[in-house]
């Protein structure tokens, strides 16, 4: 495939303009303000090992240093962190699996993270541990049902002396409860793309999430489970052979600082951040409906913000800077990609939407029929934003790390003293 | 209290009670003019500077309930059915400068008649008249737009 790199000029604009970040890192004003609430991608895949399961992974809080200490990142305590899944393509969610963590610290008295080397993650040296229970919700009748609780996050790869031999120790945070698979904690960030666009329109093709690790989510579940009526369809044309899938991140709406203790939350919960395909809040919303967009439902998606697909920006951007030839928006407007967020009849909407038909296997599992984690989604974006016929791309291809074959796939993340 | 000084009160409560429902009338003159020759392009007007001035509830009460009559265009992808349908307000003009398609809901017999007029093609432009049910605006939510109880008028195939 011809990919016609962008230029450097034309890299920097055309993303500036777009908004500074990755996929969905810090890309509204608000969220921006709130790291660890803020969700960066969905991917979502049948499963390598096992074609009757599907693979969700959320990931949040974008671009974490690994050298972060001494607080070194974690789940927000006072947030539920959200993988949503309509499985009748009405764009309404079906299924909820809920993440609530808690956070626990040992000793007190030392700043430290850990006091000594770790070799697992019951050492008495690991001194700040956090774990969660995972719920699943069912959405049509509010019934909740809690699959884990005090279950481990992984501890973040603190560095050599702390950690020498990381990964076995991240892996034992892994649980299995009745066929779902679960696993939270930070990872190498899988997202690769450009992101020089702030040093004064910097070079395109730098592979400027390189090194860096994020929080990750990832669950691997029975597709009955999330399957309409619990069977798997055996239809793959049939609008409930696809479900769709987003991840959310909320807080409670009221918090109170107190000047003589931990502050106190009250209120319902708000949602905060959301995120289905990768890019859309970033390339085709607009400034002024970010937030909006963030705290608004996928099923209204159409009606809100879908002027803002028939008619999107990037094109011209793409002409304004690098002279990409994209041809001028039809007066039908661009009803292809209202049609890429519809397959198989479902409800247009911002949801990663995936077939789950029998047959259907990790193969078949590329964006926009769900995402892999190898998937190169910026330049499937801007090619089909453009639409010249030919392809377009930042130049950067594939991901710093490996993935791996089993759960929970995502590569370790990078140490703070490698 | 005297007779009198009970009559002085009564007179002034009746009184204060005149002129609160002389600015209810009023204000509800004011708030309801007559939209019924508006465009989208008068609402976007109205949306916008609500933005600026934080006069949402005040928009949406001018406009909610009026019987508009408005051209617009039907994307056959995002109108395929009388239960699923949103218009374009706004032609293609690189980049929309509004996110909103508004929703329609149609009077009996208005939807089969669309598809005969538009049927398939990509993209119809048609004149709709429709009561605004529904306006969200404010600070927190994206706009959106819906129409209950709409009649097609025409249609012009592009």
């Amino acid at each position: 495939m011809n990919k016609k790199l962008l230029s450097a000029a034309g890299l920097s604009i055309i993303a500036g303009a777009i908004t500074a970040t990755a996929s969905s890192h810090r890309e509204a004003p608000m969220i921006g303000e709130d790291q660890f609430a803020d969700n960066t991608d969905v991917y979502a895949f049948i499963s390598p090992g096992d074609s009757n399961k599907l693979v969700l992974v959320a990931d949040y809080v974008p671009l974490l240093l690994p050298q972060s200490g001494p607080n070194f990142y974690r789940f927000a305590e006072d947030a539920q962190y959200d993988i949503n899944i309509d499985n009748d393509g009405d764009a309404v969610p079906d299924w909820t699996y809920r993440y609530e963590f808690e956070t626990a610290v040992k000793n007190g008295n030392t700043f430290l993270y850990n006091v000594g080397a770790v070799d697992s993650l019951d050492s008495p040296n690991l001194n700040v541990t956090q774990t969660y229970s995972l719920w699943k919700i069912n959405r049509k009748d509010g019934s909740r049902q809690r699959i884990m609780s005090g279950a481990p996050v992984a501890p973040w790869n603190v560095g050599k002396r702390s950690f020498p031999n990381y990964e076995p120790v991240a892996l034992q945070a892994i649980r299995d409860a009745n066929g779902t698979k679960s696993f939270a904690g930070p990872r190498d960030e899988p997202f690769f793309v450009d992101l020089h666009v702030f040093d004064l329109l910097g070079v395109g093709g730098a592979p400027t999430t390189d090194g860096v690790n994020v929080m990750s989510l990832v669950l691997e579940v029975p597709i009955t489970e999330i399957a309409k009526g619990g069977t798997r369809p055996t239809s793959s044309t049939d609008m409930t052979s696809v479900v769709g899938i987003n991840a959310s991140a909320s807080r409670p709406q009221i918090r109170i600082l107190r000047k003589g203790r931990d502050a106190d939350d009250y209120g319902k919960m708000i949602q905060v951040s959301r995120l289905g395909w990768p890019l859309i809040n970033e390339v085709i919303v607009p400034l002024k409906d970010k937030d909006k967009y963030n705290r608004s439902e996928p099923k209204n998606d159409v009606e809100n913000f879908g002027a803002y697909i028939l008619d999107p920006e990037v094109p011209k951007l793409l002409n304004l800077v690098l002279g990409a030839g994209c041809p001028a928006t039809p007066a039908g407007g661009r009803t292809d990609i209202v049609g890429l967020l519809a397959p198989n009849g479902t409800k247009p909407a911002d949801l990663l939407r995936i077939n789950i038909a029998q047959g259907q296997t990790n193969a078949q599992s590329h964006f926009p029929n769900g995402r892999a984690l190898a998937d190169d989604v910026t330049d499937t974006l801007l090619t089909v934003a453009c639409n010249n016929g030919g392809a377009i791309g930042d130049g950067v291809n594939a991901n710093d790390k490996a993935f791996t074959t089993s759960f929970p796939y995502l590569a370790s993340p990078h140490s703070g003293n490698p | 209290m005297t007779t009198r000084t009970m009559i002085l009160v009564v007179l002034a409560v009746a009184a204060c009670g005149r002129n609160d429902q002389r600015k209810v009338i009023a204000r509800d003159v004011a708030v309801r003019p007559d939209l019924s020759h508006a465009t989208q392009a008068d609402l976007a007007v109205e949306v916008d500077q609500a933005e600026r001035r934080g006069t949402w509830r005040e928009v949406r009460k001018r406009w909610e309930g009026q019987r508009l009559h408005w051209t617009v265009t039907r994307h056959a992808s995002l109108c395929a059915s009388a239960s699923a349908c949103n218009v374009a307000a706004f032609p293609v003009k690189r980049p929309a400068q509004y996110g909103w398609l508004p929703g329609l809901t149609f009077a009996p017999g208005e939807y089969a008649k669309l598809d005969a007029w538009c049927g398939n093609t990509p993209s119809c432009e048609i004149e709709i008249e429709g009561t605004l049910s529904r306006l969200e605006l404010s600070g927190e939510l994206p706009t959106s737009v819906h129409f209950d109880r709409v009649r097609v008028l025409g249609a012009h195939k592009s």
